[in-house]
């Protein structure tokens, strides 16, 4: 395990991947701590940490992409599966890498209150508070990209991938917002997600028939629930698209909320995504 | 060292290996024979625990596969059909990276990566990317990599691809000198190379045995079909009259003769009989024109083992007939364009 951990850290400043996603890193924070506090004059750091989710949706993707397509790609897989280590070593040494490679920008940012408290009082609990939150959406975020890594060879579309899925938890919100609350929009919302899924469905066991009847079954449910008791329905749209909003969370945490709610919630969705990456390299030598 | 027990791997509806058996003792060179696609490196893939099988067991150093992965995987270097070597790593760092992945005690590591580098020969390589080695040094490095910690079993699928002929030779003699202490498995699909190196031949074919032996027996098997022709001028009475009286053939077969007052057999023997067949017809006053000794080489039994399976011959034929057919369609309708 610490041999992998070892490699991929050194991959990442070995070559210009590891120092570019600092770099951006940096100019990021660096853009909305300028914005949220030095020009609106807050000693706070949670705002421009609060804000910065935009920034999950490049570096993300940029830092993930490799770390499971390129092995499948070189081959280098078969080095890996057939050295004398778990399976289970390999993802959490590579996963642990890129936690330490955010860990690393992170203790940078634990910088940032003590140059704000030049200017003012900084509530350092607050805002250490707000620094360790973020870390763990970090994390949450990378164990989901470590997760689609594995899900291919192409590092592109690992990439692609990434920043579709952590474009739309950043925009869950705001795409439930536009929906409107009623019945009918929850059945319209329900039946193209269902569709959606049996293509999906069709797409992996090659088996139309299955699909379909599948989709057939779920459209007659959900039909039968809109018409027999719509209300059942209304608002609950706005509902699913906040489960896919991760940042909501955070948000919470910065205004000042703690709860234990929220590293319980972040650290779930890491292990959780982290155990997907480990039955999908396991599924994969038996098919 | 190895045991491989109704080993099966299907991926969908094609089985790619169909119950094989087999062991491999200790210190034995092993190597697997087989055209493209006859299931070899599936059957390595397994034997390594990078795939699973559908069905069987395999055990490898009395360790099963699938019960104690880490101990099995242990005792096993494993070259796969591409070298699985890190680009953006030297030479040096990449070995060393291997070491720490087999657990090669921390002491030892950079010993043990100068004795492969030398037992490879890639000192003046050590310090290159190797993404800028040739194909020959990569695939050294590939081997390399198996070599690393020592393992009772090393696995090499076709080692010898991309090297050049004094490579091969090099090659082919450090697997000799393995030998000496590990259990070699080798795979290729050139009959020579297994020939020389190995001191047992397994021929597979659409994931099936067909053929097992050390040379010694292949080549006994081989002389077996060995046949003499035979050409004389005179009739088919006087011919079997001297033949018998040469030796009791047991079978003697006509075969259309070119001359027209001649007389043409094909006769079955495992001895070469030309000498006394010549003075006996010269005794006889009856002219020789054609004496011919067929032997067979390893290879024509490769090749016998290999297309007895028939389908895939069956399959070429009707695909090639398929695009013939396709073809003609083609040219007729351009044609009738014109």
């Amino acid at each position: 395990m610490i041999a992998i951990y070892k490699k991929e850290l050194r991959a990442y400043f070995n070559s210009i991947v590891g120092w570019l996603f600092l770099a951006f890193f940096f100019a990021f924070i660096g853009i909305y701590v300028y914005l949220y506090n030095l020009v609106s004059g807050s000693t706070y750091i949670g705002h421009a940490l609060d804000s910065v989710n935009l920034m999950f949706m490049l570096l993300v993707p940029m830092v993930t992409m490799r770390i499971m397509a390129e092995e499948k790609h070189q081959k280098t897989d078969q080095l890996l599966l057939t050295a004398p280590i778990s399976i289970g070593q390999i993802v959490f040494g590579k996963y642990l890498a890129l936690i330490t490679l955010t860990g690393i920008a992170m203790l940078m940012v634990c910088v940032y209150p003590l140059i704000l408290a030049q200017f003012g009082i900084v509530n350092f609990a607050m805002s250490y508070m707000a620094i360790f939150g973020f870390f763990l959406v970090s994390c949450a975020y990378l164990a989901i990209g470590l997760f689609i890594s594995s899900l291919t060879e192409s590092q592109a579309f690992a990439a692609v991938m990434t920043f579709i899925v952590v474009l739309v938890t950043c925009l869950a919100d705001g795409i439930a917002n536009l929906i409107p609350g009623t019945a009918k929009a929850a059945w319209v919302t329900y039946s193209v997600i269902w569709l959606l899924l049996a293509v999906w469905m069709w797409r992996v066991m090659k088996n139309a028939t299955v699909a379909i009847v599948v989709f057939a079954l779920g459209e007659c449910v959900l039909t039968a629930v809109y018409l027999a008791k719509g209300t059942l329905l209304e608002g609950t749209v706005e509902k699913v698209l906040g489960a896919f909003s991760i940042m909501s969370v955070y948000s919470e945490t910065v205004s000042g909320v703690f709860e234990l709610r929220m590293p319980i919630y972040y650290l779930s969705i890491a292990f959780v995504f982290c155990f997907l990456t480990y039955q999908n390299i396991r599924k994969r030598r038996y098919s | 060292m190895i045991e491989a027990i109704g080993l099966v791997k299907e991926y969908g509806d094609h089985v790619a290996v169909d119950h094989l058996n087999f062991t491999v003792e200790k210190g034995q060179i092993l190597g697997f024979l087989g055209p493209n696609g006859a299931g070899k490196s599936t059957t390595m893939n397994m034997l390594t625990g990078y795939i699973s099988a559908t069905e069987g067991t395999i055990l490898v150093n009395g360790y099963d596969m699938l019960e104690e992965p880490e101990l099995a995987k242990k005792s096993i270097g494993y070259l796969p059909e591409q070298p699985p070597v890190y680009p953006d790593m030297t030479v040096t760092e990449y070995l060393k990276f291997v070491t720490e992945l087999k657990k090669v005690p921390r002491k030892d590591r950079e010993q043990e990566v100068e004795r492969v580098i030398e037992v490879t020969q890639l000192q003046e390589m050590r310090n290159r990317l190797t993404q800028h080695l040739s194909k020959g040094y990569r695939q050294r490095v590939g081997i390399a990599q198996a070599l690393i910690g020592n393992p009772e079993v090393i696995i090499l699928d076709e080692p010898t691809v991309g090297l050049d002929p004094k490579q091969i030779i090099e090659i082919r003699d450090l697997m000799r000198s393995l030998a000496k202490e590990h259990t070699v498995l080798l795979s290729s699909h050139i009959m020579q190379e297994i020939s020389a190196v190995c001191d047992h031949i397994m021929i597979i074919s659409h994931g099936k045995l067909v053929l097992s032996g050390t040379p010694e027996e292949l080549q006994k098997k081989a002389n077996q079909g060995e046949n003499l022709e035979l050409e004389v001028l005179g009739t088919k009475e006087q011919v079997n009259g001297v033949l018998n009286s040469v030796a009791s053939f047991k079978d003697v077969i006509e075969i259309p003769s070119e001359k027209e007052n001649g007389y043409a057999v094909r006769i079955m023997s495992n001895e070469d009989v030309r000498e006394a067949l010549f003075f006996a017809f010269a005794k006889a006053n009856l002219p020789i024109v054609k004496l011919v000794r067929n032997t067979k080489t390893l290879e024509d039994i490769f090749l016998e083992a290999t297309s007895e399976a028939g389908e895939p011959v069956a399959e070429d034929k009707t695909q090639e007939e398929s695009i013939t057919e396709h073809m003609t369609k083609e040219a007729a309708e351009h044609d009738s364009d014109l």
